[in-house]
């Protein structure tokens, strides 16, 4: 186990120094550009998994969170010229506050009602934002980008950067919950809610928990987004499509280890920036959904579920 | 066997050696974009890009630019803002393309405009709104015919005042385009003493809106000026066949979006007669310049295949024109040097198959060229109709008019 978090550790720094070097060497931007896209992917489809994944509760709020990032960015901005690291503190806080609230959901509603509120919630926070006209309102809003910092030469390199700090955290988090009692309480909770409450998990705690690391991790890998795009408005940035990607990148890549969401956000998140730039039509949006069936059908326990019976039918060949 | 195996591979090579050799004299000039191939703004993206690709064959045809071929790079933005950064990024730093196409509409548009500021580029423009208002490059040129922000308001309400209206009515969609518009609306029809009745923003979903109407219609008031998307302009006009609107409403229209599309105008029908909506091209004996005509047989046999709006007056043409500028411009300059060709834009009056272009500083047609047009003797299940003159009657502008106004509105339905 505890050699098990010294790979871990070297990894991720292995990963943020090739990141870091990756600014300094490339010269070119457009791997920075699409990058930033799946590491994106990446923050939100671990930060989805803490809560669908461990403790099954299927949020499809993801755009709800997403999109007050952006906008908890663009207000911050707007109001006090933020800098960047206060903007993505900032929209932690916000979206530990929606987590919270959402988590107070969960008193009352399970399974398909959950889903369904946090639809919910999504319309009901994009049509405020519609309707506030201090941060673009319907229109949106175009945003000057401030001056980048050392060492970084270019700011979509240092967002790239920033995004990968974010997945490292976020994979950290979702790493540490599910080896501690926090993650064996989720899975209780996702067993039977009712047997663990009777066992003794804190289950109302432990959800509550749950959905404020989710909720701030997925507002923090929305802020940047407001200074990647230069530009807000509500109905990208409270898009469906994150719901809907993050939802498959999990289940694709498999919930039950906390790798499952980062290989499923690389695998998708990867084929769809290449379709856009390749065979760029209608087929893009069928990918997705087919991959989906596919593996739903499949491999129900996604990729990690498909290698995990790999090996265990390996190790039962070799006895 | 063999030998005659020997003897095909010996003339493919010579046959590629030979059409190579013509080709790779000249790498092809480079144009990128992208373009809402998926999602709410499809239909005028594809529709806009056949225009395009007209242009492109079309000046092929006549030997290229500077000698070399035109090819275009286009890739699908899905219509949406977050999109667009890295497409261009892949455009400019992988595919090193020559000169940049904005996307249809607005919204995908919006996330460029700092980025070729900052990189020096030349970007023409493809039915944005007031996109380059805050970031001010000089070297944006939008193909629509908007003009300054207030002039398009201000001509329905024009209209309407000439024909005695004087209390307005807004009735608009929470969106972008159509929030952009009834706020500018606002200001003039303070600025003309217009007392405001009745205003109000609908949920972009709405799909019922006889309880609107029946508001509205008790608030009586001599002119209502709608914006609205597609499907809602669908759903306001069928309320008011249902509700009736009132026989104080003089001109009722004006930024209904949709109404341009042959598809919406085909299945609305005779609902559509009366209104006086905004437009971009007609069919009117006026409007046919140099290459019009050739231009819309074109596009009226490739929309079949390319699966596009029928008639395509309302983006295609201006698609067509981006190009014919570029064209001018490359030609002017002799050389792709994107400053140049800015400078040469901003300086010259540009001659489409739309009409004449000129360009304020920011950009945006100097002239509002916008179109008001009322409906006439619009019959229900026919597309063909909106071929011929005199279905869409230009009230404005006045050297572009084809008729009168008939009002009152309720008169003018029928």
């Amino acid at each position: 186990m505890k050699r098990n978090g010294i790979f871990f550790w070297i990894g991720a720094t292995l990963f943020l120094a090739a990141a870091l070097l990756m600014t300094q060497v490339i010269g070119n931007q457009y791997p920075f550009f699409a990058c930033y896209v799946i590491l994106q992917f990446i923050v939100l489809a671990v930060a989805w998994s803490i809560l669908g994944g461990y403790a099954g509760y299927v949020n499809f709020g993801t755009s709800a969170f997403f999109g007050m990032g952006v906008y908890t960015a663009v207000f911050l901005l707007k109001a006090f010229d933020a800098p960047l690291a206060a903007q993505i503190a900032a929209a932690a806080a916000v979206g530990a506050l929606m987590g919270f609230a959402l988590g107070l959901l969960t008193l009352r509603m399970q399974g398909i009602f959950f889903s369904i509120a946090t639809i919910a919630a999504t319309i009901v926070i994009e049509t405020s934002i519609t309707n506030w006209r201090y941060v673009g309102g319907s229109a949106g809003i175009q945003l000057q980008r401030p001056m980048v910092t050392e060492p970084f030469n270019n700011y979509v390199q240092m967002l790239f950067f920033i995004q990968a700090l974010l997945v490292v955290l976020a994979v950290a988090i979702s790493r540490y919950i599910q080896n501690s009692w926090i993650g064996r309480g989720l899975q209780a909770i996702k067993d039977d809610e009712l047997a663990a409450e009777c066992t003794g998990v804190p289950t109302l705690r432990l959800k509550l928990l749950a959905c404020v690391i989710s909720g701030a991790l997925m507002c923090a890998a929305g802020a940047p987004a407001a200074m990647y795009l230069q530009y807000a408005d509500p109905s990208s940035a409270f898009n469906l499509n994150y719901s809907v990607s993050v939802l498959a990148m999990s289940l694709i890549g498999g919930t039950a280890h906390w790798a499952g969401p980062v290989v499923g956000a690389i695998l998708l998140g990867a084929t769809q920036q290449l379709l856009t730039v390749t065979i760029s039509s209608e087929v893009n949006v069928l990918v997705l959904g087919v991959m989906l069936v596919l593996f739903v059908v499949a491999a129900p326990e996604g990729i990690i579920g498909l290698i995990r019976r790999v090996l265990r039918n390996r190790s039962e060949g070799k006895e | 066997m063999k030998r005659r195996t020997l003897f095909g591979g010996v003339i493919a090579v010579a046959m590629v050696g030979l059409t190579s050799g013509v080709v790779a004299q000249q790498p092809p000039i480079k144009i990128g974009m992208s373009m809402p191939q998926t999602g709410g703004l499809a239909g005028g993206g594809k529709a806009s890009l056949l225009g395009i690709e007209i242009w492109r064959d079309d000046v092929n045809a006549k030997g290229g630019l500077l000698g070399r071929k035109v090819e275009l790079v286009v890739y699908d933005d899905k219509s949406s803002a977050s999109e667009t950064p890295a497409i261009y990024s892949k455009l400019l730093d992988v595919d090193k393309v020559d000169l940049l196409f904005a996307p249809y509409a607005t919204v995908p548009t919006a996330p460029l405009m700092p980025m070729v500021k900052q990189r020096g580029l030349l970007l023409m423009g493809n039915f944005s709104f007031q996109v380059n208002s805050k970031v001010q490059h000089d070297m944006w040129f939008n193909n629509a015919p908007w003009g300054p922000p207030d002039s398009w308001p201000d001509s329905f309400l024009d209209i309407a005042q000439k024909a005695g209206a004087k209390s307005v009515a807004f009735l608009s969609a929470d969106q972008e385009f159509a929030q952009n518009l009834v706020v500018i609306a606002r200001e003039v029809a303070k600025k003309r003493n217009m007392p405001i009745v009745f205003d109000q923003a609908y949920p972009p979903n709405t799909v019922e809106f006889s309880s609107i109407v029946r508001a509205l219609k008790a608030a009586k008031p001599d002119v209502v000026y709608v914006s609205s998307y597609p499907p809602d302009s669908a759903g306001i006009l069928r309320a008011v066949n249902e509700v009736g609107i009132g026989d104080n409403v003089k001109v009722f229209g004006g930024g209904m979006v949709g109404l341009q599309f042959g598809a919406v105008m085909e299945n609305m029908g005779s609902l559509l007669n009366g209104v006086v909506n905004y437009n971009s091209w007609l069919p009117e004996p006026k409007m046919y310049y140099e290459g019009t005509k050739e231009f819309f047989d074109k596009y009226t046999k490739r929309a079949v295949e390319a699966k596009v709006d029928p008639l395509g007056y309302y983006l295609a043409p201006f698609g067509y024109a981006s190009g014919q500028l570029v064209e001018a411009a490359v030609k002017a300059v002799g050389s792709l040097d994107q400053k140049a060709m800015a400078k040469y834009l901003h300086e010259h009056e540009m001659q489409t198959i739309v009409g004449p272009m000129t360009f304020g500083p920011d950009g945006e047609r100097k002239e509002n060229a916008v179109l008001q047009a009322q409906f006439r003797g619009i019959t229900d299940k026919n597309i063909e109709q909106f071929r011929s003159s005199g279905k869409q009657v230009i009230l404005f502008p006045e050297k572009l008019k084809s008729g009168d106004l008939v009002t009152p509105f309720e008169a003018a339905r029928n």
